[in-house]
């Protein structure tokens, strides 16, 4: 069998094209040389993103050409660091690589006005390489170096207001990140232990040898339970959260692509490969450590709503609301069913457009006119109707509106709850994913609460004299804003419309659980 | 009328849409399309003086889409999709005046729509769960078979439903939520309260639409539950009696007092729902011992089709009035209506109809439901109850009767005290809005003239929908059904006399006014729904902002205890050491090399030292490297202790062996 070579490239390209513009950051000064820069990082950007969707269109188009893996090396016995792409890591992979240029290309708009560009974009740059790696990772080993790895490359981008405030909330993701990691390590530590592979490789059904776990389930299960909160730090998993909203300090391309899709879509990834791909279902379901974590995902969705609805700082606002959003990735993961994994993924996909369109509209109010609370929002409608058009539309479906794409994943959690509650109706705590129907369904509410909110003042405003008289110039942004706002826009409502490839291919990944 | 156009969209939203056209729908989508003609027509006139066109509009058509899907759709969840849809975009109606009112009420009607909508999808699902299904064809059986299970629970369909003790619990439950949804919309009690403020604040034409249209959207869901799945459910069908029985009574009192146009007219659709409720909970008690429901199921379609066209005309009148005025307080618009004699007949027309006056369209309709009332009570040997039910009916239609003239005297009858010339001399519409409105006021009484030839048949095409077996006819005018009729006529002449003229108006200098006698305290959306919803928001953040601080909490604790950092003293002088002799030597190298150049190329300006760069430069290196170190040495403690826990657990995990 021949190895493929070329998977190794999207994640080091990058990476490489990153430490090349730290290298030569001093010499990029004055406007033509940024602009160069602006160009060369979209280019690479660009032709990484094309070269992963080849790699997915090969992987589709022809089943014949075997596996697709690559060891990169051997760390010491079968402990090998590879890469091998799937149909889970292939959703992933093709959404990151879909999300990144158009948020490259706002980010060149976005950061026009502020220092040390190149650092920026060096480091944007390395964290798609890195995010890359996490989509590839073909074990465990390989998914917890590159997870460490994205600690690292997103901290400086977090750091890059250089604030007092920014010091504060980088430090913290770090404490948080850093620590989660930990626990995370131990899970790692104990698969390779009680793997019946001899190392950590992925495979559907996880790897456990059910020999060797006899008698020590309880053990296991509590490293699953610290592992699952380790790995939840990265996705704001309830008590770990705090990183979160403090982060959106950060410039909002940041905000928007790495603390709403990338970063902790990572961490959400990570536990669904853990959770499906290394524990393996059978081995969870039904005991104690599926109902706590399923717990604690019902938990944080319900306090991330809440808290949203108090917030009144837009970003941070939405960045609880990523919080609840990311919890139901994981309640979709913690159903431990073939139909709760193909629910989650449909979350992750779903949930990546629709917050990244809200944090851009965002951002682009931030950009324009430079209001950053939701009480300073009153009648902007009507002076950037199109990015407020995108950011309802991105409410709508964050509420779980039909037509739009919240409403198709919410459906399929709620359906895979369902079924989940179904089997285990022997259970003591079978009546968990009711709850958790139910704890969606508030939180759908609480959403309607605080992003209609934002919409209605927007569109419709409390005091007249709000929008004065010659203030009522469009002053919608230019195009390198708006082009992914209208592509996002238009992907959540062709989701909402069509779910149907997406779902088979989500439920097939699915069905690998048998 | 069967089916006689199905169209399956597999692959749109999920789930996939499913429409068909039978003659039930026909009926709807024919009453759609008139109502948005003639409101489009009248809007043409009404929506001069507004801005934002466009967005009224748009939004107008969107709604219009939208409800010809629900009214079309096949299963229940393309209804839920459309009826979402429909919710949002009837929205904008509400608060479209963008006035402080009109957008408290569009935030109340957002919020019944939003949660009825959530607790209708909680209800879905349920169903999906029982069923996997949600085309209405094929509840029917399948409902009936659980419910004819409910006592052997051991076979195959009752014995696996999670939470639920039995499969029959599960549909009640998921009926239960999908009537509170359906009932939102319906304006049922206790979920009438956006009606009342919604509909006076939307602009006229779509307050037609709303209370014409858009709650017959909700009744049509509750049709499906109730006709579908609890077709013969004696309980069910004393549920939706009660609601129907409170919605109506409730419905017509508050109208009653109510001294605004639109308003009481938005009373009126509640109360009138109430009507179309407890027909349709009577043909499920009707079926449910035995006899035919013919007469509830034709009453209660031909009252929702009945109250469409009545509201459509009142609404279009107050219209008239709002557009002249500005004003709906009965007290400002008196006597408006004087020497309008097309305005007159308009409204007199819906005032006859909705009062259930002999020759008039809902006289029949009432007439129907009433009997099957009648016919219920005779069948459980006329208890008391039942007796008490039939005079809450008659009182009600008494009070329609009742409000419906204080509005058609105090418009048309009475005198305003100052600005009478002025209004007489108002014009009143233009010719395309009088033409629109008389056609749709002509229909009321050409349906009431002739029941057999138009009412009866467009119930032959509908009552298909709602499984109502074929009755006998029904002859509409003889003695026993004029009866009841009459007694509510005569009931509303004597509380209008009585009541309205006696206690809800005052003397004052000349003549008469009306006053609000319902205490303003009592209002079920600011006593008790929004206190609630308020409370639970306030609680709900201290709670949430209580554990927040846990992690963080933990760190500071550490901070402060174990980790505590003392303050270093500064060394200002040596900090910058390797800044100073790096920058001495730079400097001094540049120097030398200024000096081997060749003495004719003369440098341009003087060479800047490089120290205090390199010293800005090493204060940052410093300070940020300064606070990476913190960072990793703190992030790497956790991971030390990270890994002291996994050696605990394997020397434990040793020793246990």
């Amino acid at each position: 069998m021949m190895s493929k070579v070329y998977l190794a490239l999207p994640v080091f390209l990058p990476i490489l094209g990153g430490l090349f513009l730290l290298a030569i950051r001093s010499e990029i000064v004055g406007e033509k040389r940024e602009r160069y820069m602006n160009i060369g990082v979209e280019a690479l950007v660009l032709l990484n993103s094309l070269i992963v969707f080849w790699i997915l269109f090969k992987m589709y188009s022809f089943p014949e050409a075997g596996e697709f893996r690559l060891v990169l090396f051997k760390l010491f016995g079968n402990l090998t660091v590879m890469f091998k792409l799937d149909r889970m890591g292939s959703v992933f992979a093709g959404l990151v690589a879909f999300l990144w240029p158009l948020a490259t290309l706002f980010a060149f708009e976005y950061m026009k006005e502020e220092h040390r560009k190149p650092a920026f974009f060096a480091y944007y740059m390395m964290t798609y390489g890195v995010t890359m790696g996490i989509a590839f990772a073909g074990s465990l080993i390989t998914l917890y170096l590159f997870y460490e790895t994205l600690t690292l490359v997103t901290f400086p981008l977090v750091l890059h207001p250089l604030t007092r405030e920014a010091a504060r909330a980088s430090r913290q993701y770090l404490y948080y990140s850093i620590g989660g990691a930990a626990f995370a390590f131990l899970g790692l530590v104990f698969v390779l232990g009680f793997s019946a592979t001899g190392n950590t490789e992925f495979l559907p059904g996880g790897v456990l040898n059910p020999v060797m776990a006899q008698g020590k389930e309880n053990i296991l299960l509590s490293i699953y339970v610290m592992a699952f909160f380790g790995f939840g730090v990265k996705t704001a998993l309830f008590p770990c959260h705090g990183w979160l909203p403090k982060a959106t300090v950060a410039p909002t391309p940041v905000t928007a692509l790495l603390h709403a899709v990338a970063v902790v879509k990572s961490g959400a990834f990570a536990i669904l490969r853990f959770t499906y791909f290394s524990f393996g279902i059978e081995f969870l379901k039904g005991t104690w450590a599926q109902w706590v974590v399923m717990a604690a995902a019902m938990i944080t969705i319900a306090y991330g709503s809440t808290m949203a609805v108090r917030e009144v700082h837009w970003k941070r606002r939405l960045a609880y609301s990523t919080i609840s959003n990311l919890s139901y990735i994981l309640f979709g993961a913690t159903l431990m069913s073939p139909v709760g994994l193909a629910a989650a993924l449909s979350h992750l996909v779903a949930h990546a457009f629709m917050k990244i369109c809200a944090f851009f509209c965002a951002g682009a109010v931030m950009h324009q006119t430079g209001k950053t609370y939701i009480y300073e929002l009153e009648g902007l409608g009507k002076r950037m109707p199109v990015t407020f058009g995108c950011l309802t539309i991105s409410g709508l479906s964050l509420m779980g509106i039909p037509l739009f794409a919240g409403f198709i994943s919410k459906w399929n959690l709620c359906q895979a709850a369902f079924v989940c509650g179904g089997q285990a109706s022997g259970s003591n705590f079978g009546w968990l994913p009711y709850v958790g129907v139910c704890v969606i369904l508030y939180s759908a509410l609480m959403t309607g609460i605080y992003m209609l909110t934002v919409s209605v003042r927007a569109y419709f405003p409390r005091n007249e004299g709000a929008v004065r008289k010659g203030q009522e110039k469009n002053c919608d942004p230019n195009w390198k804003m708006l082009l992914p706002l209208s592509v996002f826009a238009a992907a959540i409502l062709f989701i909402g419309l069509h779910s149907e490839p997406l779902m088979q291919l989500l439920t097939a990944i699915g069905g690998e659980m048998g | 009328m069967s089916v006689v156009w199905d169209l399956a969209l597999p692959q749109v939203c999920g789930l996939g849409l499913h429409l068909c056209l039978d003659g039930f729908r026909l009926v709807y989508i024919c009453i759609a399309i008139l109502m948005w003609t003639v409101s489009g027509v009248f809007s043409k006139e009404y929506m001069a003086h507004y801005k934002n066109h466009g967005r009224y509009y748009g939004f107008f058509w969107a709604t219009f889409a939208a409800t010809v899907g629900v009214f079309l759709s096949a299963d229940l969840y393309t209804t839920f999709i459309f009826f979402e849809i429909m919710s949002f975009t009837s929205y904008v109606w509400v608060a479209f005046d963008e006035r402080r009112e009109s957008l408290r009420a569009a935030q109340t009607y957002l919020a019944v729509a939003v949660i009825g909508g959530m607790v209708m999808l909680l209800g879905l699902f349920l169903l999906y769960d029982l069923f996997g299904t949600l085309e209405i064809d094929r509840l029917g059986g399948m409902a009936k078979e659980v419910l004819n299970n409910r006592e052997g629970a051991a076979d195959g369909i009752s014995k696996r439903c999670g939470i639920f003790p039995s499969s029959a619990a599960q549909l009640y439950t998921a009926a239960g939520l999908l009537l509170f949804g359906f009932g939102a919309k319906a304006g049922m009690f206790p979920l009438h309260i956006w009606l009342p403020k919604a509909h006076p604040e939307a602009p006229a034409p779509t307050s037609a639409l709303l209370s014409g249209i858009l709650t017959k959207a909700g009744v049509f869901g509750i049709i499906v539950v109730s006709m579908v799945l609890f077709e013969a459910e004696e309980a069910w069908g004393t549920l939706i009696v009660a609601l129907g029985l409170i919605t109506m009574f409730l419905g017509a009192f508050l109208a009653v007092f109510s001294i605004n146009l639109k308003r009481t007219l938005a009373c009126s659709s509640i109360s009138q729902i109430g009507f179309i409720l407890t027909g349709i909970g009577m043909s499920c008690l009707l079926k449910s011992a035995g006899e035919s429901n013919a007469l509830a199921v034709r009453g209660a379609f031909l009252h929702m089709v009945n109250h469409s066209l009545f509201k459509l005309v009142l609404f279009l009148c107050a219209g008239v009035v709002f557009m002249n005025l500005h004003q709906l307080e009965l007290n400002d618009i008196r006597g408006f209506g004087r020497k309008k004699p097309v305005l007159a007949f308009c409204f007199l027309m819906g005032a006859l109809g909705i009062g259930g006056i002999p020759l008039w369209n809902g006289y029949i309709s009432k007439t129907l439901i009433h009997e099957s009332i009648v016919e219920y009570m005779e069948l459980m040997g006329s208890p008391s109850v039942w007796k008490n039910v039939e005079w809450v009916f008659l009182f009600s239609g008494g009070m329609t009767v009742a409000y419906m003239l204080k509005l058609f005297v105090a418009l048309f009858v009475e005198k305003h005290p100052q600005r009478q010339a002025e209004f007489d001399s108002m014009k009143g519409m233009n010719r395309f809005s009088a033409i629109a409105l008389s056609a749709a006021a002509v229909i009321l009484p050409v349906l009431g003239f002739a029941p057999h030839l138009t009412m009866d048949r467009i119930a032959d095409l509908g009552q298909e929908f709602f499984l109502g077996a074929h009755g006998h006819q029904v002859s509409y005018f003889s003695f026993q059904n004029l009866k009841g009729g009459l007694i509510s006529i005569g009931i509303g002449v004597v509380l209008y006399v009585v009541v309205v003229r006696g206690y809800f108006m005052e003397k004052e200098a000349e003549g008469k006014r009306y006053v609000n006698r319902w205490p303003s305290w009592l209002d079920l959306e600011n006593l008790i729904y929004r206190p609630i919803i308020n409370a639970f928001l306030a609680i709900s953040a201290v709670v949430c902002r209580c554990v927040d601080q846990g992690i963080d909490g933990i760190v500071l604790l550490a901070r402060v205890t174990t980790h505590s950092q003392k303050p270093k003293p500064r060394q200002q002088h040596d900090m910058n050491q390797l800044a100073y002799s790096l920058g001495y030597m730079i400097d001094r190298m540049g120097d030398f090399a200024d000096r081997l150049r060749l003495p004719g190329k003369k440098r341009a300006g003087e060479r800047k030292s490089v120290i205090p760069k390199l010293v800005r430069r090493e204060q940052e290196i410093k300070v940020t490297g300064k606070l990476v170190e913190e960072s990793f040495s703190f992030g790497l403690l956790l991971f030390c202790i990270g890994l002291c826990l996994t050696l605990g657990y394997l020397l434990a995990m040793f020793w246990a062996l």
